[in-house]
């Protein structure tokens, strides 16, 4: 990853959020505790099991919860300020769309609410449909989408103001393994323009795949932190990777290690991971099928996401 | 400012599209006016009392069939908002509570407001075909308006028929166009039927159109709003069901609140604040004024204009208020 700056854009400190029921009462202490700083231009991965408590702490970032105790900060502003919100895009973790318009009408509709012209409006309306591939479905109402459709109309509407702050909850979330090869391709082309992404999500290879650091929840507090090559790198370890070499050779090699290390080595072929293979044949597919119904796969990233 | 009147007008549009294109709304619509156009098969033989049983009756299906979608399209609007999460998608952008809050108002009264219009057509309409007794040059005894009756029952088959017209040939939504096209063919019928009197001849809105009754559906289009505030108010708090519960609660205790909180208003206090609080929903309803030939005086529509704009600001503060605070989980 490219040096990033560190101005901390979202700062939080000792956050506590705690849901009471009707009568008030404490029902769930859903964060507890919790400190982060995101810096600007990272792409920052919030990850913890169901319940953790990542879901809640993007809700307050978002000023759509209230913090029980604790300072938020975004862009150095309480995150209640609408005019903060200009500079920041969501994707929910469900896709929250109104089912009866259609994803035109969804985006025009968004991009409306950020007082974009018209002109800017229909050109960015239009490169985001090309790029989630849903060019042919746009006049269908969103009710009748599949859950991977509405998730690409929702990554549409959280990008149609070009934000500086891009907050991702679960955005591969029933989509193909094209799509989340996107996704991803996506996230790593804002981050290199500077933009700060902040990512929520279970799948544990796409957080790997794009994050430069990653805080993991539990019972709302935060466990562990750090870059993520820091985190997962295991230092007693070393793996040679090395084109297929002769048996004689081989065998010399492995004696050698063997005496020096006093065990067996692990030794297997690498192999491509199940995604790589896949988008192959897709790619491959996709050359000669005529017609689609669904979400056509595309390389397109949207102009204005992507230029510098 | 711009901005925030941009952003108002488009969360308002978005309400009353999303409003129209929901199924249950061209349901109930189209009911009401069919229930108000069947009046005139089903009240008859009352001694000249028709038109006055019609038009009481087809009043009443305006309020009641307004109460149901004020109360269904805030109870949707708002509350199955935040509870699917839509609301939060949009107060994720820079749109404050107030103005979103204040935005479904509008594009919910603006629901109600069409359908009153499509209400207050069909009442017309269905007063004229009334067997009334007629007194005329050319004509004397009871006579019911068939031709008037034909084309008041032909319009929703109509309106439907050319929204499922537009839905197959341009896939426009086909609850939304038959809403439309329900209140084009009403307001045409009448139009229509106003150039004509009873027996056919020309005689350009005589007495044929009872238009004082139009002023009594404008009072309850004010009732309408006040209740569209009053619901919109109680789903920031509760779900759908409770919300057209509680809705009709308030509806049922402002209809009695001169029985039963006036007459003890000035000896008790309680009795006096809640009489105060509770809107009283017969300053809107003026049915009894049209008896006898009368009408409903202006300076009344205005001072009950008065009093229906005073409660519904006074109902929405403490609406946004509520929304300020609640939590959209």
């Amino acid at each position: 990853m490219s040096d990033k700056e560190d101005a901390a854009i979202v700062e939080v400190s000792k956050l506590v959020k705690v849901f009471r029921d009707f009568w008030r009462r404490p029902k769930v202490r859903a964060v507890d505790g919790l400190d982060l700083d995101i810096r600007r231009g990272e792409i920052f991965g919030l990850l913890g099991p169901n319940g953790s408590g990542k879901s809640t702490t993007i809700k307050i970032l978002l000023g759509l919860l209230h913090a029980t105790s604790g300072d938020v900060l975004v862009f150095g502003r309480l995150p209640r300020d609408v005019e903060t919100k200009a500079r920041i895009g969501y994707l929910p973790e469900e896709s929250y769309l109104y089912n009866y318009l259609t994803p035109y009408e969804t985006l025009d509709f968004y991009g409306r609410l950020f007082n974009l012209d018209s002109g800017v409006r229909a050109e960015r309306i239009d490169q985001l449909l090309e790029m989630t591939g849903l060019r042919h479905a746009a006049r269908r109402q969103v009710g009748e989408f599949s859950k991977g459709m509405a998730r690409r109309v929702g990554l549409a509407q959280a990008l149609i103001n070009d934000p500086e702050l891009v907050i991702l909850d679960e955005p591969t979330s029933g989509l193909d393994p094209v799509g989340c090869r996107q996704v991803k391709d996506l996230m790593l082309a804002l981050a290199k323009r500077g933009k700060t992404i902040i990512l929520s999500s279970h799948l544990l290879a796409d957080v790997e795949d794009v994050c430069d650091r990653v805080a993991i929840l539990y019972n709302g507090s935060i466990r562990a932190q750090g870059s993520v090559n820091q985190l997962l790198e295991k230092r007693e370890s070393v793996r040679l990777t090395m084109p297929s070499l002769p048996p004689d050779t081989m065998k010399r090699i492995l004696e050698l290690v063997r005496e020096k290390i006093g065990k067996e080595p692990e030794i297997d072929h690498p192999s491509m991971n199940l995604e790589q293979f896949f988008l192959e044949v897709v790619e491959k597919a996709n050359r000669t099928a005529s017609q689609q119904s669904g979400a056509t796969p595309t390389d397109a990233m949207a102009g204005y996401l992507t230029k510098e | 400012m711009m901005l925030r009147i941009k952003q108002f007008l488009a969360l308002a549009g978005l309400t009353a599209v999303e409003a129209l294109r929901q199924p249950i709304c061209i349901l109930l619509a189209v009911s009401g006016v069919v229930l108000i156009a069947a009046l005139p098969l089903v009240i008859m033989h009352t001694f000249g009392e028709d038109g006055k049983q019609v038009r009481d009756g087809a009043l009443a299906f305006h309020f009641v069939f307004g109460l149901f979608i004020a109360g269904h399209a805030a109870g949707t609007m708002l509350s199955r908002e935040m509870k699917s999460g839509t609301a939060s998608a949009v107060l994720s952008k820079p749109v404050s509570r107030e103005l979103f809050f204040l935005s479904k108002f509008a594009g919910i009264t603006a629901v109600v407001v069409l359908f009153s219009v499509c209400a207050a057509a069909a009442t017309l309409l269905s007063e004229r075909v009334a067997e009334k007794f007629y007194f005329t040059s050319g004509l004397t005894g009871y006579m019911t308006d068939n031709q008037t009756g034909t084309m008041l029952v032909c319009a929703p088959l109509a309106a439907c028929f050319v929204a499922a017209l537009v839905n197959y040939r341009f896939k426009r939504p086909f609850a939304s166009t038959a809403f439309v096209m329900l209140m084009f063919f009403l307001v045409l019928v009448l139009l229509v039927c106003g150039l004509f009197d009873v027996t056919g001849r020309w005689m350009p809105y005589d007495i044929g159109v009872q238009w004082r009754i139009l002023p009594v559906s404008l009072l309850i289009t004010m009732a309408l709003v006040v209740l569209t505030a009053i619901a919109l108010t109680i789903s920031t708090r509760f779900e759908m069901v409770p919300t057209m519960v509680l809705c009709g609660a308030v509806f049922l205790l402002g209809l009695m609140s001169d029985y039963v909180l006036g007459r003890y208003a000035g000896s008790s206090r309680l009795c006096g604040f809640l009489y105060a609080v509770v809107p009283n929903w017969q300053n809107f309803w003026t049915v009894d004024a049209l008896a006898g030939g009368g009408s409903v005086p202006l300076k009344y529509i205005l001072s009950a204009g008065y009093y229906a704009v005073i409660y519904t600001a006074g109902i929405l503060c403490l609406g946004m208020l509520s929304f300020r605070h609640t939590e959209m989980k």
